[in-house]
């Protein structure tokens, strides 16, 4: 098994995963790893993965356009390179996984293998550990292309301005110091967020219900009805900012406070005006910081609607517990309305790029690992062709959950008559829906952090339904590496864990379980090819 | 027969036949053109790899036009803008013939994504983009479509031109300064940009030609058609492009062409001189009244030439005139005012009463405009107001000269304090220092009003006598020795 292709050797010997691994998995599982690998040598699929994979990397930023920006460049480089890596990635994993299994079945080969002494879930994991650890190299190869492209761009920046400052270009040494900044600040960078805590409406709403006098002579309808509105009050007294009135929001920093102090913050707003201008552009104040004190700071400006702005919070603005206090001052004579998701966010500087990068590659190879074990499940009972096809089909479906979502949420499979804004109800409705809820739900495991059931958090203990939603976050996270990357936000550890655990535990685990189950109970010798 | 002769000979027959279909294809496109056989224009000017890429995919090309129209919409919505230039590309080149793709994401491009950004620079950069799409690919590859050169002129003479975009400063003072240093001013030398003989004026051609797509030779007729022609402005390079469109379109949609040439000689009445241009690279802007009558002419010339539709001409050239009378009136041109007047009723008799004297009209209008508050137009009554309080000092009428002082002041804080909420945008020259240089202009002895009267002026504001042009200094004597 200790021979092969030197750079197998090479990998084996020095990566200091593999004793580990090995001492876990054992010397029998860690055979079929190795057999894995070796095939992939021999039929040079790696190497043609990794030149292709460095091609990419490489190549692509020579090709793209980008918005003349240094960030607007690093940002589609990082997208591009980073979509493509997982794109190539994807399809050779579900390939692999397809044709190292069932070709071997078909081939005869695996009666070889099974008549040794080891059981067939050992070597179904074995092959998944074996597809893992190659992407896992292949993800690692690509990425550090990636990561030193970036480090060499920036560093060719700064000699840039270096180069200006010694030439006394004033004009080109400060775009360039500029472009700098806001690439250290706002890409290079893992940013937290904080927003105020979304209030229970519902809550709210039952108050509300509480104090009508006649509550008790209204109809079921007119209850529904009346909760309704209220709710629509409730939800317009937070979102709205009248003409000249002001929005308060308090956000708690909370032990974040204690590695914020001395650091620069970043506001994030966004707002949609009740009727628009001609200019486009809104006048607010901005006044940031403990309200009486004399220490806030005021920023009054003229904002788009419909689109986000980043303002710089100067440091030290909050209070000794933590709480930052940001007032809005509306000075146009149209409301302006903040959405309570996304209306007003505080962003800090959670950690450096570097991890988050390193995170955000490992949440990819999460998929990679998902999409392995469907490869291997569907090869444990098909041949290589059908279960090829039968993969990129469950690709493509769970590629298209924006078409299964639309259908749930107009409530039928059969479109929605949008002149009359009335969907067109079918008998299949009751039949698909279901399904597509179901598979929806499924889908979104792979794509943001699990959140509870309505129902199911209903009938749960306050503490035990309190815990299950730290555990399970609502609104939930969602897992797109590309996306955080590109735009510096921070790709959390417990992200990472939560995406491990849903993606590669629970998805991967059932397709595993299907697998193994599927190849101890197939009768192998029936699957021989016509060859 | 085998071996290396047969290949050879295999060689030739396929480089034969190639050459062969080449010229057939030339033929079979020309005859499916003109029977009709197609609705699809062929593609002009495109490279090798998008005229293959093109055909290769046929219909498919749609579908993937459509999945990454989606994802540039999906994206702005999120406000990641940073693909949408690639994106845009993409989707041109998809559908290179298809004007509204190029149209759309133009329009999307320096319009809908430039106001989403804080920084002018940004939305500059933005508009820059939207121009670029359209005059350096659409054109290349439609180059006989009269809406995408309305597009990019509309670009120039809206987005640029007018005030409605909070940064609309500085796209002029950014198109100002290039201009400058493409063009070396306003008034470039034609025949050196056409004919460059020097070092200088061969870089400048070949930026004008390579980087700003246009052709001096047109230029210099664009000018001599509409000019005299300021292209530090950006009304200048709308004539260029529209004057373009109307050369090489096809005679459709030719109305919306001709709609931006008197539209920006309008706007030039207005807003056409470059009054005063700072060393850090911002400029005052002022009316140009003497580009009335050229103005005029433009008017009179697309009416010539419009045959769609006439009535929309109309309807522009007698507002026109009723502005030019007004702007005249308040410049105390009076016998210019009354000659616009006497054309104004006789090409259109309905516009004003017979009997209404250019006075009672220019009064009646004067209401209007401060009630409408339009940037350029109180800015050309200010000039208006102060030119003929000094006028009136001059001919020592003291009461109306501190009259029309007076209602400028008023104007100026009036306007001041309705444009509170968009004060930096919307800024005016401050009345004192329209005040200095309006005075400075009409004292200049090389182009300000008669010595007599300007000695007047000086008198009336105690100010010094004019400083006596140095002469040379006698030869000196050589020494002797």
């Amino acid at each position: 098994m200790e021979s092969g292709h030197p750079f197998v050797r090479l990998l084996l010997r020095f990566s200091v995963l593999v004793p580990l691994l090995r001492w876990i998995v054992g010397q029998r599982m860690w055979a079929v790893t190795t057999l894995t690998w070796k095939a992939a040598f021999r039929f040079r699929l790696f190497w043609v993965l990794a030149g292709l994979l460095l091609c990419s990397v490489v190549l692509l930023p020579l090709l793209i356009k980008d918005d003349g920006t240094a960030r607007g460049f690093i940002q589609i480089m990082l997208t591009y390179t980073l979509s493509v890596v997982t794109a190539l990635l994807g399809f050779s994993t579900l390939w692999l996984a397809c044709g190292t299994l069932a070709r071997d079945i078909e081939d005869c080969s695996m009666q070889m293998v099974v008549v040794k002494p080891i059981a067939r879930w050992q070597i179904w994991l074995g092959k998944w550990l074996g597809i893992l650890l190659l992407n896992a190299s292949l993800l690692a190869l690509a990425g550090g292309g990636i990561y030193g492209l970036l480090q060499w761009r920036t560093a060719r920046m700064e000699k840039a301005l270096a180069l200006a400052r010694a030439a006394k270009d004033e004009k080109l040494a400060a775009h360039l110091a500029a472009q700098l900044g806001v690439l250290r600040n706002e890409i290079f960078v893992a940013r937290g967020s904080l927003k105020e805590p979304v209030p229970d409406l519902e809550m709210e709403v039952d108050r509300q219900m509480e104090k009508l006098p006649n509550k008790e002579s209204l109809s079921p309808e007119q209850v529904q009805e009346t909760r309704v509105q209220f709710r629509e009050r409730i939800n317009a007294i937070q979102q709205v900012v009248p003409p000249n009135h002001l929005r308060r929001w308090n956000i708690e920093l909370g032990l974040q406070r204690h590695l914020l102090r001395n650091q620069p913050l970043f506001l994030r707003v966004k707002f949609y005006a009740a009727q628009t201008n001609q200019a486009g552009t809104y006048l607010g104040l901005w006044q940031v910081g403990p309200p009486e004190s004399g220490r806030a700071s005021s920023m009054p400006q003229s904002l788009a609607a419909n689109t986000f702005h980043e303002m710089t919070i100067p440091p030290n603005l909050f209070d000794d517990s933590g709480k930052l206090t940001i007032d809005f001052e509306n000075r146009n004579n149209v409301a302006l309305v903040f959405p309570l998701d996304e209306g007003l966010e505080v962003l800090y500087r959670e950690g450096g790029f570097g991890l988050n990068f390193s995170r955000g590659l490992g949440i990819i190879w999460c998929w990679l690992a998902l999409l392995a074990a469907l490869g291997l499940a569907s090869a444990s009972l098909m041949s290589f062709p059908v279960a090829a096809f039968f993969s990129v089909s469950v690709l493509i479906v769970a590629l298209s959950s924006g078409t299964l979502a639309n259908a749930v949420q107009e409530g039928t499979v059969m479109g929605l008559d949008h002149e009359g804004g009335v969907s067109e109800k079918s008998p299949l409705d009751r039949v698909a829906l279901p399904v597509f809820e179901s598979m929806l739900y499924v889908i979104n495991l792979t794509k943001q952090t699990a959140t509870i059931p309505q129902w199911f958090a209903e009938v749960l203990p306050a503490p035990l339904r309190s815990l299950l939603h730290t555990i399970f976050p609502s609104p939930p996270e969602p897992f797109s590496p590309v996306a955080a990357l590109s735009t510096g936000r921070s790709i959390t550890w417990g992200t990472l864990v939560r995406a491990c655990a849903q993606i590669v535990i629970f998805m991967g685990g059932i397709f595993s379980i299907a697998g193994m189950v599927i190849l101890t109970l197939r009768e192998l010798a029936t699957a021989q090819g016509q060859s | 027969m085998n071996g290396r002769p047969y290949k050879l000979l295999l060689i030739g027959a396929a480089v034969v036949l190639l050459v062969a279909a080449s010229f057939l294809q030339r033929q079979l496109n020309r005859q499916r053109a003109e029977l009709g056989l197609t609705r699809i224009a062929p593609l002009e000017n495109a490279p090798p790899v998008l005229a293959f890429t093109t055909v290769a995919l046929g219909g498919f090309r749609g579908l993937i036009a459509n999945a990454l129209w989606i994802r540039a919409n999906d994206l702005q919505m999120e406000d990641r803008f940073f693909e949408q230039v690639q994106l845009a590309d993409w989707i041109t080149k998809l559908e290179p013939t298809f004007t509204q793709v190029w149209l759309v994401q133009g329009w999307n491009m320096a319009y809908n994504i430039s106001v989403k950004f804080r920084d002018p620079y940004d939305r500059w950069r933005w508009v820059q983009r939207g121009i670029e799409l359209l005059r350096d690919e659409g054109l290349k590859y439609n180059p006989r479509e009269a809406l995408i050169y309305r597009e990019l002129a509309w670009f120039y003479q809206h987005k640029m031109g007018q005030n409605l975009d909070d940064a609309h400063l500085i796209y002029k003072y950014e198109w100002a300064n290039e201009m400058t240093r493409v063009l070396g001013g306003g008034r470039p030398n034609y025949d050196e940009l056409v004919n460059p003989s020097t070092g200088e004026a061969r870089e400048r051609a070949r930026l004008v030609r390579e980087k700003y797509k246009m052709d001096p030779a047109v230029m210099k007729r664009a000018d001599e058609l509409y000019g005299p022609l300021e292209w530090r402005l950006p009304e200048a390079s709308a004539i260029y492009w529209a004057t373009v469109g109307l050369e090489k379109s096809d005679k459709r949609d030719l109305i919306t062409l001709r709609r931006i040439i008197f539209q920006s000689l309008h706007a030039s009445v207005l807003r056409g001189r470059i009054v005063l241009a700072h060393t850090n690279g911002t400029y005052v802007f002022g009316p140009d009244l003497s580009k009335i009558g050229l103005a005029h002419d433009g008017y009179t010339k697309m009416l010539a030439e419009e045959t769609e539709m006439p009535y929309a001409i109309v309807k522009a050239h007698r507002n026109f005139l009723k502005e030019a009378v007004y702007l005249l009136y308040t410049h105390n041109r009076l016998a210019e005012a009354n000659r616009w007047m006497a054309v104004l009723k006789e090409k259109y008799p309905e516009a004003v009463p017979a009997d209404q004297s250019v006075e009672t009209y220019a009064l009646k209008r004067m209401t209007e405009n401060i009630t409408e508050l339009n940037h350029n137009r109180v800015k050309a009554m200010l000039e208006g107001f102060i030119r003929q309080h000094f006028e009136h000092l001059a001919i020592e009428d003291d009461e109306r000269a501190a009259g029309f002082l007076l209602r400028a002041r008023n104007l100026w804080a009036f306007y001041d304090s309705s444009i509170q909420s968009r004060r930096e945008q919307l800024r005016m020259e401050s009345i004192e220092g329209m005040y200095r240089r309006i005075l400075d202009e009409m004292l200049d002895p090389q182009t300000g009003i008669a010595s007599g009267y300007a000695a007047q002026l000086r008198t009336k504001l105690n100010l010094p006598a004019p400083v006596a042009p140095k002469t040379n200094p006698p030869p000196v004597a050589p020494k002797r020795p």
